[in-house]
């Protein structure tokens, strides 16, 4: 039988319609369906048991409570804690994407050492035994050479806990250079100190309030708790009670105000006192409060026998609205009818801290807006402000310092807060920096940077990396590569706050104390380690008196001591609060010289920085950097829920709510009014140089109604150099435009914007 | 041919084309070429035959094998033996959590409760304390009824709701005293049992395939409150679907949530 | 889920966003991306691309500084009950693969993603944006697809994605309530995450149908009308297309609610 082409074809065509009659074909199909439906590169998240652990979100001071989903070990949503008093059950975009950071590319996996140049991002993994031990050794030397004071250390924060046992380790070991990222908690707890004469945390009854003043307070833009504050703005506007916003640009505070008050930026300060000339000219401040616990509102007489002026005439002399409108730009009639509404109102409160209050403001500006708050009798009072002072859960044993450690102590601060020039005011970062750059003071050997950013958080980023450059031995404690773990010599890097206990005191602006608990939601993913351990075994591995300062065994067991009876509440409901809570009668509530509130700050026996001083002089704002000439624009900073600005960078999907009309690409915009972009020639979406006296930056131009003529806005939280693709050389860093302007009579950074120019690129 | 031949021989061409006309004249109807052609047509018909029968062959029996990867359960469970310990039966182990999602199969940390140490002579169970139980490591069971991602299915629903029975879908494993082979598709990844023991596709219970159409045949017998079974049910319901398209008006049929399908919405099930 | 009582059985889950509460922060989009899976990429400042289920637009007033006015309005899927609300919505209507249906049961515009092919004619149809294509397949960077939910599967490259009001949270509340005995929720126990997250308190999310509901009490929507909002500050996006939308807005300020649809100069004064 001979095979040719035509048996050859029938033996297909009956293949063929054999194999239409045997499921092949369907099957093949079906599945291969299935399998274009089912692509293995696709992940299927698996399955299991739902359970939810609640916490307390450490991402920025607001101390929210959270609820954590899991599925079996993973978590897989964070949620707000329903009922948890600063937040139920509100979230932020930041703390809903806080397992992007946990389970994120950008955390730091194991105990790092750095291998080549500083910077270059070559690193080499180390044991923790290994890393604890270099640390010991560096810090044993200084010791050993009697200048425990070269140890300085950077923290987000000074309070609870773990900030608390830093501190510690710094005062046992003989260094007095604890120093804390600037906010407007500087300003604020200055304020309290010179006005009330307590170290205190500004309180604020803004849920209570009828009336809300806010200069430039970015009310709804992340200020103090930020989702307490969305909270406490929505219970506003539900029950009829009015926010003014004063700010130079139509921020989202100021839109959703119930009245936006366009002001030239700087001039708060003026803005205030003309508030309270009306105010005292037209009788309308609360006599009861100003005649009986007040000191300083008429003029007085020093210790030396010398008539000093007091508020009432400092702003009736020289504050009268039409004096002020020109230079703040905002109308006579406007300023009279606004302190009017303010002073009549049932429960005014006046705020203040721009935007987040992530930065540090003359202290002119907050003793006007709380010389406003006591002039209509606020302070204490249902919907008013509140001083509370919380950290007294903390009761640790005296520390009992060796010979080497009393000497360093005796060296003072590096950044000169305390000394005769500055004595109220606690930490002045900059000037810490400026002063290991121009070398006065003593050189600083080792550094410790403590959930602390400052290479991209502090003003004038240049100078602080000129500063790094002098401390010869850089320790990062960061669970993510930023900016200055990128900078570190070494790194020990710490669980997030997903893996590790952690009281969280009393979140920033809350009228009345709570503490919270961090707990781990899931179990150490990575090779890190608990600060609060890793202080401890540095301690021990010191030896001697700083072995003793520290009777712990681990900080759980730390934790567990401190808090007491506490923790069961704390463990069982996720917070604790006093049962009974009431801010102190106006009787009780001043601890000044006079027991009274003071509006005159001075000291009245002539000492320190108090000493004697004009009251004008208190009472004022700085200037911005750069001559008007040169630089003809004004460029401001603002704020925004979607741009993190804190100790970590935008992740992933909170970069993704962006506008783009905010960044496009790599390209950051500056926000300009139409009209100074025409007389610049500039249109929207074009590029153009912006020029500070600091440096300068390529931006793309975005046309903005909201902002005046003259002035320029960029926004905070863009340009890092360090983190993930996700975000890493986005936009500009506005720090690297900016550089700290003093506050001359507290020393504080008050830089509130610079001046600018702008031209095509 | 080139013109230069024909020039060289015209004489000797002309016979032979004679003789070449009677000689091809005659094959034009002739019988052997039809001999022949029976002869293809048998052999064409043939190979139609062989090609017919061997893609049968390859389609109904090599196919189904070289389709499947055969694995083995990396421990013999015998559900039989557990049911009759257990209390509560299929619930003991496969339980609603309180939210009420299905548990599905028990992770160590249910099967500790019994077997933290080894209790009888079962080769099995020691291989499973040791290297699970006391490696504290989850078994790797490969699940028979285990559907793609985009499927949402609701226990609670036909369990506590409907009242259904497991077996109605999972057949009486419960009475197996080892497990069977898994049977993987190379393709899908899915198991065998998704798509039905039976090539042809046929199913004599209603546990034997786990696709949208048995979840669907189901429905529809709920709905129209039929006892079909088989072809026969998917048959009948087709054509009720057909009737119903082109004269809506004479057949009556349930229509289901969805706007667009007139039966139940897609995402009731697809997720 | 069955449709058994006619309509008056059905639940029509629509949304009220308060533009005066809201803030803009963005807090909604997040939930929903953390909830749902949605990718990410490393560039998402072009918004054509970028898959946001819920976005937040930010609307100007026009006039110039100091007038100038913004607001922000969060623009979730609007599962348009299209005209005379028999489920005819613009995307349903031209979807040629049934992978995209309106359940009369929830009043829901599902989307299915492995019966989507990716013709985008839905995105061509929806007059609201919220259809997004698949035009990469999702990366997540090494380790951070731990977070993923289980609950919602995860799309590949190719298909055409949106807001599902959280169906799932629907359907894990209902196997609760199976659990429990009910067939019927609570106004509480199904709420979408963009509902849950935000902190200002400015989305309330229900049952249109049910006078108990906050969602219904606020807008007071008018059935003779299509569900249009009786409540003079209330208003939907693009009204007169007659798509029916179940997502309404609250705003004290005219311009805004101007805003709502592209009105000429002499309707504006009625708004």
């Amino acid at each position: 039988m001979k095979i040719d082409r035509r048996s050859f074809l029938s033996f297909i065509v009956g293949g063929a319609a054999g194999t239409a009659l045997t499921p092949l074909p369907w099957k093949i199909t079906d599945d291969l369906s299935i399998w274009s439906q089912n692509w293995p590169w696709t992940p299927v998240p698996p399955n299991g048991e739902v359970t939810f652990v609640n916490s307390v979100c450490r991402l920025c001071p607001g101390g929210c409570g959270i609820t954590v989903r899991k599925v079996d070990a993973r978590a897989v949503k964070i949620e707000g804690m329903d009922g948890y008093p600063v937040n139920d059950g509100g979230i932020c975009p930041l703390g809903l994407s806080g397992l992007q950071l946990l389970y994120g590319p950008t955390r730091i996996p194991y105990p790092m050492k750095r291998k080549g140049n500083r910077g270059d991002g070559k690193w080499e993994k180390i044991s923790w035994e290994k890393a604890v031990s270099e640390v010991v050794t560096k810090l044993g030397e200084i010791r050993k050479n009697n200048r425990p004071h070269g140890l300085a250390c950077i923290s987000e924060s000074d309070r609870g806990t773990v900030a608390g046992l830093m501190a510690r380790f710094m005062s046992a070991f003989g260094s007095q250079n604890f120093i804390r990222q600037p906010s407007m908690e500087d300003s604020y707890e200055l304020a309290l100190y010179l006005m009330h004469g307590i170290r205190a945390e500004a309180g604020f009854d803004i849920e209570n309030a009828a009336f809300v003043l806010s200069f430039g307070s970015g009310v709804i833009e992340g200020w103090g708790s930020p989702v307490r504050m969305f909270r406490a703005n929505s219970k506003l506007i539900k029950t009829g009670g009015k926010v003014v916003q004063i700010e130079a640009r139509l921020s989202k505070s100021a839109a959703k105000s119930d009245k936006w008050i366009p002001i030239n930026p700087g001039t708060e300060t003026a803005l205030a006192l003309a508030m309270a000339h009306v105010i005292i000219k037209e009788g309308l401040y609360n006599k009861d409060f100003i005649e009986n616990h007040a000191f300083g509102f008429e003029d007085w007489t020093d210790g030396q026998g010398n008539k000093q002026q007091g508020f009432k005439s400092l702003v009736t002399a020289t504050y009268a609205p039409e004096n002020v409108a020109e230079a703040t730009g905002v109308e006579k009639a406007v300023i009279v009818s606004l302190a009017r509404h303010f002073a009549r109102a049932s429960k005014p409160l006046a705020i203040c801290g721009r935007g987040q209050g992530r930065t540090s403001s003359a202290i002119g500006e907050f003793l006007a807006v709380q010389a406003l708050n006591a002039l209509v009798g606020n302070i204490n009072q249902e919907g008013g402000f509140h001083a509370i002072s919380d950290n007294d859960y903390i009761d640790w044993p005296e520390i009992e310092t060796d010979q080497i450690a009393s000497n360093g102590l005796q060296n003072g601060r590096l950044d000169e807060a305390g000394s005769e020039n500055y004595a109220s005011v606690r930490y002045l970062p900059h000037r810490f920096f400026e002063n290991i750059i121009a070398e006065t003071g003593y050189p600083i050997q080792v550094l410790f940077a403590a959930g602390a950013n400052p290479l991209y958080s502090l003003p004038d980023t240049k100078a602080v990396k000129a500063a790094l450059d002098k401390v010869p031995f850089i320790v990062s404690f960061s669970s993510f590569m930023d900016e200055t773990a990128q900078y570190s010599d070494i790194i020990l890097p710490d669980h997030t706050y997903l893996e590790r206990y952690e009281d969280v005191p009393t979140p920033i602006g809350l009228q009345k104390p709570i503490i919270g608990l961090t707990r781990p939601v899931v179990s150490p993913q990575l090779d890190t380690k608990h600060l609060g351990d890793v202080i401890l075994g540095i301690a021990k591995g010191l030896g001697g008196s700083m072995a003793q300062a520290f009777p712990w065994k681990s900080y759980e067991a730390c934790l567990e001591k401190t808090l007491g009876r506490k923790l069961d509440t704390l463990l069982d409901k996720g917070y604790w609060s006093p049962a009974v809570f009431s801010v102190p009668e106006w009787i009780k509530a001043f601890e000044t010289a006079s027991g009274k509130f003071e509006f005159v700050v001075s000291d009245q026996d002539g000492n320190g920085d108090r000493k004697t001083k004009p009251i004008a002089d208190w009472y004022t704002g700085v200037e911005s950097q750069g001559d008007p000439v040169t630089y003809p624009l004004l460029l401001i900073p603002y704020d925004s829920m979607r741009l993190v600005n804190g100790f970590v960078g935008d992740p992933p999907f909170v970069i993704k709510t962006v506008e783009d009309t905010v960044l496009k690409g790599k390209d950051v915009f500056i926000e300009i009014n139409p009209k100074t972009a025409k007389q610049l020639g500039l249109s929207e979406g074009k590029y153009a140089r912006l020029t500070t006296p600091k440096g300068n930056a390529k931006v793309r131009v975005h046309l903005f109604e909201g902002i005046k003529e003259g002035i320029i806005a960029l926004p905070r939280g863009l340009g890092h150099t360090a983190y993930d693709s996700y975000i890493a050389d986005k936009g500009v860093n506005y720090n690297e435009l900016i550089g700290a302007v003093y506050d001359p009579v507290s020393g504080l950074d008050a830089a509130w914007g610079i001046r600018a120019k702008l031209g095509k690129a | 041919m080139s013109a230069s031949e024909e020039q060289n021989s015209p004489e000797a061409e002309a016979p032979d084309e004679e003789e070449m006309d009677v000689e091809t004249s005659e094959p034009i109807e002739p019988l052997k070429p039809e001999e022949g052609k029976n002869g293809a047509g048998a052999t064409i018909f043939l190979f139609f035959i062989l090609g017919f029968a061997a893609s049968l062959i390859v389609g109904w029996v090599v196919f189904p094998k070289l389709l499947y990867s055969k694995k083995i359960q990396p421990i013999n469970f015998n559900h039989a033996l557990h049911v009759a310990e257990a209390a509560e039966g299929c619930e003991s182990c496969h339980y609603f959590r309180e939210d009420g999602s299905f548990s599905g199969v028990p992770t160590i940390s249910h099967c500790i409760e019994c077997h933290e140490n080894v209790n009888g002579e079962d080769p099995e169970e020691k291989k499973f304390v040791r290297e699970y139980v006391e490696a504290g490591k989850e078994v790797p069971w490969l699940i028979y009824a285990k559907q793609p991602a985009s499927v949402f299915f609701s226990h609670a629903a036909h369990v506590i709701t409907a009242k259904m029975e497991c077996v109605a879908c999972h057949g009486p494993i419960g009475e197996s005293t080892e497990t069977r082979i898994y049977e993987e598709n190379r393709l899908t990844g899915y198991s065998r049992d998704i798509w039905g023991k039976n090539i042809s596709g046929i199913k004599q219970h209603s546990w034997e395939r786990m696709k949208m159409d048995d979840c669907a045949d189901c429905h529809m017998q709920k709905a129209t409150s039929e006892k079909e079974s088989g072809v026969q049910q998917s048959l009948t319901r087709q054509l009720r679907e057909m009737v119903s398209v082109a004269f809506p008006n004479v057949m009556e049929v349930k229509k289901g949530s969805s706007v667009q399908t007139e039966k139940d919405a897609c995402f009731v099930c697809h997720k | 889920m069955k449709q058994t009582q006619g309509n008056n059985g059905n639940k029509k889950f629509g949304m009220v966003i308060n533009l005066d509460l809201c803030t803009g922060c963005g807090s909604c989009m997040v939930a929903c991306m953390a909830e749902n899976n949605v990718p990410f990429k490393e560039d998402e400042t072009d918004k054509l691309d970028s898959i946001t289920w819920m976005r937040v637009y930010k609307l100007k007033n026009g006039k110039s500084w100091p007038n100038a006015d913004i607001c922000y309005l969060p623009r979730p899927c609007m599962h348009c009950g299209g005209h005379g609300d028999h489920g005819h919505s613009p995307c349903v209507s031209v979807c040629p693969a049934v992978a995209t249906d309106y359940s009369m049961a929830t009043g829901i515009v599902s989307q299915i993603y492995t019966r989507c092919f990716g013709c985008r004619y839905c995105m061509a149809a929806c007059p609201y944006h919220v259809r997004y294509f698949n035009w990469w397949d999702p990366v997540w960077p090494e380790g951070m697809e731990r977070f993923l939910n289980p609950d919602v599967s995860v799309r590949m490259r190719g298909v055409v994605e949106k807001c599902s009001f959280c169906f799932h949270r629907y359907q894990l509340a209902m196997n609760k309530a199976f659990l429990e005995g009910r067939r019927v929720l609570e106004e509480d126990e199904y709420q979408s995450a963009c509902t849950q997250a935000c902190p200002a308190g400015a989305i309330t999310f229900g049952d249109l149908n049910n006078p108990e509901h906050a969602v219904h009490q606020l807008v007071q929507p008018d059935p003779k009308h299509a569900g249009r909002p009786r409540n003079p500050k209330a208003f939907r996006l693009l009204e007169r297309l007659e798509t029916n939308p179940k997502v309404y807005y609250v705003s004290s300020r005219k311009w805004v609610r101007q805003s709502g649809d592209n009105y000429l100069k002499k309707e504006k004064q009625k708004i």
